[in-house]
């Protein structure tokens, strides 16, 4: 089978305000067959997890509304999302967001600049698969 | 100024006479006027004019009396006359010292005032500075992504196929792009350590707990350039030291950092922390960052922790950077009364190494 089928349709959320960098990701997500939900905004985000129970977050911090910190808090904190893997993928990246994702319970962190797309599918297809 | 007339002078009208001459003048008249009374009251001869002699004797003496108890009064009258003109003429000039006075309090205070207006506009300045410099790198950091993830795409032939000739030049693009995400790196931990350069929050540290906090923000890295990233620690709990958390990971992510800019593919990079007792007299800990990278060329190892100082070889890599890594690193390292160093051959590796002391007292003799 090909290897780009391994994924089988699971379903990713991606919450990313930017347009652009949005549709780029869910173009190269897509190309590994994941079945790609986006949501623009944290309030958005939080609604979109409810209906569609993504198999992973790609979690942006700096959105407008709820930052991705509270996006991340409320997801932890109901019994029904709490196990979703998330991956912040922002560009912000100070010791002290790390830190704090950590400490509320983030799978990954990873700085938008300083990986590219196959970086986000290798981390993506490693927590989906450990899971 | 007014100078009030001297009160001994009699006034005659508008006219003054000077009391000698007034005295004088009213003794000869009564003279004259007692010695008619006597003589027309019919007394002898002899005897009136004795009578005239004391009488008139006891007036002149009086008139002299009185002249000179008004010269008297008339002196001290032109001294305190003088006196009083002096004295006024300081009171002019002790108010007018007053006002310059009262003048110059207000200017100091409007100085005071202005300066403390300036440092605090100053010090907004530097927040709003520092506040700019993140705002503006993390801002460039997102078009910077989308188009080193384009480039990236198109690199790979996700976005259809490319002529030789035409993924050369987006290797160059994407080269570039790479470069200039490292610089804004670079300028965000320059910016972060410049914001709180000056406090220094110095208590008991877990050092391996330390390393392996900022050794979490390497994995990634390291996995995506295929480079060994491992940790050694000794089995027996190791003490604190005393220093300053942040500071110290800054200096360690600027360690690792320029390992595992400098390690190639299947290199390793390596972080080991231990007891520096065997190797000096204060006690310490040391921490080793070694790689197996380019390495240091020997005839820049003086320069190494030059301010903007970046290694021959380091510069043709693609990879980037300011040169103030080991500059900001080897002060850190001091102020907490340590030492760094480091070994090197060029093209297999270098080791950087730096003690923090356990106790506070090593601190306070630096």
């Amino acid at each position: 089978m090909d290897k780009n089928n391994v994924s089988g349709g699971q379903t990713i959320l991606i919450v990313e305000d930017d347009e652009f960098l949005r549709s780029l990701t869910a173009k190269r997500l897509e190309k590994e067959n994941y079945h790609i939900e986006v949501a623009v905004d944290g309030e958005n985000a939080i609604s979109m997890i409810d209906t569609v129970r993504p198999a992973l977050i790609l979690l942006d911090l700096l959105l407008p509304g709820k930052d991705g910190f509270e996006v991340l808090k409320k997801i932890r904190e109901t019994e029904a999302t709490k196990a979703i893997p998330v991956i912040i993928f922002s560009n912000l990246g100070q010791k002290e967001d790390i830190e704090k994702a950590k400490a509320l319970g983030v799978d990954n962190f990873l700085i938008k600049a300083n990986f590219t797309l196959d970086d986000v599918v290798g981390k993506i297809k490693k927590l989906l698969v450990d899971k | 100024m007014e100078i009030p007339r001297p009160s001994h002078l009699v006034e005659l009208g508008q006219r003054t006479i000077n009391p000698l001459i007034f005295w004088g003048v009213i003794t000869i008249f009564l003279s004259v006027v007692l010695g008619f009374m006597v003589r027309e009251a019919g007394v002898a001869d002899g005897i009136h004019v004795l009578f005239l002699v004391p009488v008139a004797a006891y007036l002149i003496i009086m008139g002299f009396f009185i002249g000179y108890v008004a010269k008297l009064n008339r002196e001290r009258s032109r001294l305190l006359a003088a006196q009083i003109h002096e004295e006024s003429a300081k009171v002019g000039e002790f108010k007018k010292l007053n006002q310059e006075l009262e003048a110059y309090a207000k200017q100091l205070f409007d100085k005071d005032f202005e300066l403390t207006l300036a440092n605090k506009r100053l010090q907004n300045l530097e927040q709003a500075k520092s506040k700019f410099v993140a705002v503006t790198t993390h801002q460039l950091r997102t078009p910077l992504s989308a188009i080193k993830w384009t480039f990236h795409m198109l690199l790979q032939g996700s976005l259809g196929p490319t002529t030789a000739d035409q993924h050369t030049f987006i290797e160059k693009g994407y080269e570039s792009t790479q470069r200039m995400i490292a610089i804004i790196n670079d300028l965000l931990n320059v910016d972060y350590m410049d914001v709180d350069r000056a406090d220094y929050n110095f208590l008991p540290v877990d050092l391996p707990a330390l390393i392996d906090s900022v050794m979490f923000e390497f994995t990634n890295q390291a996995e995506s350039q295929a480079v060994a990233l491992k940790s050694f620690k000794p089995p027996s709990t190791l003490p604190r030291v005393i220093a300053d958390p942040i500071k110290l990971s800054m200096v360690l992510e600027n360690l690792l950092d320029n390992a595992m800019k400098y390690t190639p593919k299947g290199g390793q990079v390596t972080v080991s922390v231990g007891d520096a007792r065997m190797n000096s007299a204060e006690s310490s800990l040391e921490v080793t960052v070694s790689d197996t990278g380019i390495g240091i060329p020997s005839h820049e190892r003086d320069k190494i922790f030059h301010r903007f100082f970046r290694g021959s070889n380091a510069i043709k890599t693609q990879t980037d950077g300011t040169g103030l890594g080991l500059f900001i690193s080897r002060d850190i390292i001091e102020k907490h009364g340590g030492a760094i160093w480091f070994e090197s051959e060029a093209g297999r590796g270098t080791q950087f190494h730096f003690t923090i002391p356990i106790n506070r007292n090593n601190l306070s003799k630096k």
